[in-house]
């Protein structure tokens, strides 16, 4: 008898061993199903579809859309290049995460591009410098100068990938302003016979006017007057502002002062202990939404796409590539949902920043091949091709007769239907392939006359406006986004700042001075912008924020400025 | 061969039965499955555990396990002089204890009042519909929390409805709440699931004890007193000690999903700060050290919390 009981005994115990086991380990076995899946894919790599086509396989660390794998584009690319390539994109993860996981596995896909995570990828060898390589590759090797190859250098001399954003081949062409602002909706600026909005009171003011006047949209849902991205990294949309308030372009993580060209800290300057203090005033009025905080970015892009939010801060390609497409199919667009960009500084007539003009040279990360790529020729070669001219042009254009038009000139538009169809999410995934995270050129394309991508060419980009935004651009005097902030030259060879704290890991007394520092203003920025009394909550951050030692950060960032101007002035 | 042999060896000097190898031949069967699981053991439980190294180098993937340097202690050092770490600490063990003791009683409570109810039918009809959210994934539960608790959602909803609140309050955004909230979408979630195996020691228990008990004039509550609690005690203590075990297993999940940086001070385990300092900032390192560490804490809460079982003369895990 107690023999048996000892026995089931036993047996409840293993059943409710294995259970708990079984609870534990569940983080692990998501984590080894998707690193199979990625060696799974890997294998296929080296597989010959259709006879001729190679396949090979590709991972950027920043969330996207992965596309049909019968899609149309993709397919005609891979007829004419002799190679497709798989591509996956971040989800629910960190860059960092998940760069982590695969040098924890050891096994890459045979394209990576790293994001933040990229010095770790380098530590851990694995991507293949292409020093040797490039001068085969004649596409590749014309993306940049002499000079921004040798920007791109790492610490040991060699060259692991290639920045894709930064290229302008020909003349500059660019409507859109790509980068940080603070947006407002069309019906706010419309409402109120498009005012002059010079500083952040006037654009709260107008906020909080409108708000009063027109509580609610069209169809009676409230608005949200101001929301505030703050999830993970993405909480430059709260951080960060300080910088362009002071009339400082985008040097991401400290304002340099071109003068002196010293580092400054804009975290603790006048104008951030008053853009923090007029977000508090704004909390408490009811105007900055309550659950700024804590939405996650999903939730964030939900609720712009209502059409609800009538302005924030953040960068264009943050929110404009989900978002604008998403108003336009409701039909919110023709309601004055879209968001065009202010000149906003802290103090009226100072000259603003937002936008540089020129290519900004990311030499912090870029499109790497990985030591798992059995054939870099191929990869190099793939990539090569995909700067061909008229492959760019499938990239970005589409399809000739299909999804864009030529007229007599040689000029391409789009009608209507096709740029509806271009905004529609499955036509993208079914047609489309823009290989977005590749080298790619903006400018102009080789035969002089368009652009290389539709938001460039100026005739289509404004006909592809709809008639709220071209109401506002003509009150204003303005033709494209960047119009409506003004534009400047990037302030010198330094620029920017953060493709260096990029790359700042704790093996550095200023890199843990800087991941500490994020810590802390991830979690008392929100306080102080929540606190009943701000001057006592901005005290008490002041206090913390210097416990983790900012002058650390701030040498390191010294120190590399000075590296960089030396550089520069090699090449004078 | 060598296993058998060596267990022979060993039982000689005792005084016990002698294991013939008549008596190895009988068995040979029964001996090669447990080598197939010792085997298995050997391969997935302790060859990972060579990774221990790591915590005491200083890890560099391109030189692996065999040519990083050695630093000693430095980790470990550096561990426990962050702050961080200790906040991270208290949180594991509070977060941990809390579900612990949540889970626990809610289990044991349900398990005892689903027992008491007689219509079989609306029995097995509760009991399948409580342990679903078990089936749930944690990427799931949270999301049905956001929505629930944000602002709009309807805890809010009905707090300002019956006047206890005046303005929508986000739960997320306070520190104070971030416990409970863990706590409660554990209990939500595991309640029926770890009430099934009550409820199994309960079925086990012999139905004769509780005529007798009825017989001498027990009552409903008197049965439960005398003859249910006692007869699932056994099964309690196993599930408790081994769950001593898992305190430092606070979760990873459902608190990475639910944190943001305004609880952040509240939010993170040990879990997350090796994702984080471990796998993002690539000190594999300092991540190995932290696991560690939370390994030889739950094995020491283990033997105490059994060795406390063993002086009460309770059952017991060894």
């Amino acid at each position: 008898m107690k023999k048996k009981a000892l026995v089931s005994l036993l047996m409840t115990a293993t059943l409710a061993f294995s259970m708990l086991t079984g609870c534990g380990n569940s983080a692990d076995s998501s984590e080894s199903a998707s690193t199979d899946k990625a060696t799974e894919e890997k294998s296929d790599g080296g597989e010959k579809a259709d006879g001729e086509i190679k396949e090979f396989t590709a991972f950027f660390a920043t969330p996207g859309t992965e596309i049909n794998d019968d899609n149309e584009i993709q397919q005609i690319i891979a007829e004419k290049t002799g190679a497709k390539v798989k591509e996956t994109w971040l989800t629910g993860q960190t860059d960092k995460e998940a760069v982590g996981t695969l040098i924890a596995s050891g096994e890459y896909p045979d394209f990576i591009e790293g994001g933040s995570g990229t010095p770790q990828l380098i530590d851990a060898g694995a991507l293949v410098p292409l020093d040797d390589y490039l001068d085969s590759y004649p596409n590749i090797k014309a993306l940049f100068t002499e000079e921004e190859w040798n920007k791109i250098r790492q610490e040991d001399g060699k060259i692991y990938f290639i920045p894709q954003f930064s290229t302008i081949k020909g003349e500059e062409k660019v409507c859109t302003h790509n980068d940080e602002a603070f947006w407002i909706q069309t019906r706010v600026l419309k409402w109120a016979g498009y005012p002059k909005v010079e500083t952040m009171d006037e654009y709260f003011q107008l906020i909080e006017d409108y708000n009063e006047a027109n509580p609610t949209m069209e169809d009676g849902t409230t608005n949200i007057p101001y929301t505030i991205l703050c999830e993970d990294w993405r909480y430059f949309c709260l951080e960060n502002a300080p910088q362009f308030l002071d009339g400082y372009p985008n040097d991401g993580s400290v304002i340099v002062d071109p003068d002196t060209l010293k580092v400054i800290d804009y975290n603790t300057t006048p104008t951030a202990k008053r853009y923090f203090g007029k977000l508090n005033e704004e909390y408490h009025k009811g105007i900055v939404d309550p659950e700024s905080f804590t939405q996650t970015y999903d939730e964030y892009i939900a609720k712009l796409s209502t059409g609800r939010v009538l302005g924030m801060i953040d960068q264009w390609w943050d929110f404009a590539y989900n978002v604008n497409d998403s108003l336009k199919q409701q039909g919110l667009d023709l309601q004055g949902c879209n968001y065009v960009p202010l000149p906003i500084t802290i103090e009226k007539g100072m000259k603003n920043q937002w936008h540089n003009s020129g290519g900004v040279l990311n030499v912090s990360s870029g499109l790497a091949v990985t030591t798992s790529c059995d054939d870099v020729e191929g990869a190099l070669q793939f990539v090569n091709d995909l700067l061909d001219q008229d492959i760019h042009n499938l990239r970005f254009w589409g399809v000739e007769g299909v999804d864009y038009e030529v007229l007599d000139n040689g000029e391409f538009y789009r009608r209507e239907d096709q740029r509806m169809t271009a905004a529609d999410t499955a036509y993208k995934a079914a047609h489309l392939c823009t290989y977005s995270y590749f080298p790619q050129y903006n400018g102009t394309s080789d035969d002089g006359i368009n652009a290389n991508k539709p938001d460039g060419q100026a005739n289509e980009f404004y006909d592809g406006l709809n008639s709220e935004v071209q109401e506002c651009f003509e009150a204003y005097g303005a033709q494209t986004y960047v119009d409506m902030i003004g534009t400047s030259e990037a302030p010198g060879s330094w620029y920017p700042m953060w493709s260096y704290s990029n790359t700042l890991t704790t093996n550095t007394a200023g890199g843990t001075a800087w991941i500490k520092m994020g810590e802390i203003k991830h979690e008392y920025l929100p306080k102080v912008v929540m606190a009943d009394n701000f001057d006592a909550a901005w005290t008490e951050y002041m206090d913390v924020y210097a416990g983790c030692n900012p002058q650390d950060f701030l040498d390191e960032m010294q120190t590399e400025l000075d590296r960089r101007m030396e550089e520069a002035a090699k090449f004078n | 061969m060598s296993f058998i042999k060596k267990a022979k060896t060993n039982t000689i000097e005792e005084p016990v039965k002698k294991i013939s190898w008549k008596e190895v031949k009988r068995q040979k069967v029964l001996l090669i499955w447990s080598a197939v699981i010792v085997v298995y053991g050997l391969i997935f439980c302790y060859f990972p555990l060579a990774g221990w190294l790591m915590a005491f180098q200083n890890y560099k993937p391109k030189d692996g396990l065999l040519h990083s340097t050695f630093i000693g202690l430095a980790k470990f050092q550096q561990l426990f002089s962050d702050v961080t770490f200790l906040k991270v600490l208290r949180n594991t063990l509070a977060m941990g204890v809390i579900n612990l003791v949540s889970t626990f009683v809610m289990a044991i409570l349900f398990a005892i009042l689903l027992n008491e109810i007689k219509s079989k039918g609306g029995k097995k009809t509760v009991q399948t519909i409580s342990y679903l959210p078990h089936f749930l994934s944690w990427i799931i539960v949270t999301g049905i929390l956001h929505d629930a608790l944000s602002a709009s959602g309807i805890v809010n909803e009905l707090l300002i409805k019956f006047h206890i609140l005046e303005q929508p309050l986000n739960f997320f955004a306070h520190p104070q709440y971030f416990w409970a909230i863990v706590a409660f979408a554990n209990v939500w979630k595991e309640t029926g699931w770890n009430a099934i195996i009550y409820l199994a020691a309960i079925t086990a228990i012999d139905p004769s004890l509780y005529e007798a008990a009825a017989i001498d004039g027990a009552g409903r509550w008197a049965k439960i007193k005398y003859v249910t609690m006692p007869g699932i005690k056994p099964t309690i203590m196993i599930l408790l000690l081994m769950n001593v075990g898992n305190v430092l297993n606070a979760g990873f999940e459902i608190q990475y999903l639910l944190g943001n940086g305004l609880v952040q001070s509240v939010s993170q385990t040990i879990d997350i700060y090796v994702l984080k300092w471990g796998i993002s900032q690539g000190d594999y390192s300092i991540g190995t050290a932290a696991g560690i560490f939370k390994s030889l804490v739950s094995i020491i809460l283990i033997v105490i919390a059994n060795q406390i079982a063993k002086h009460n003369g309770e059952e017991r895990l060894f």
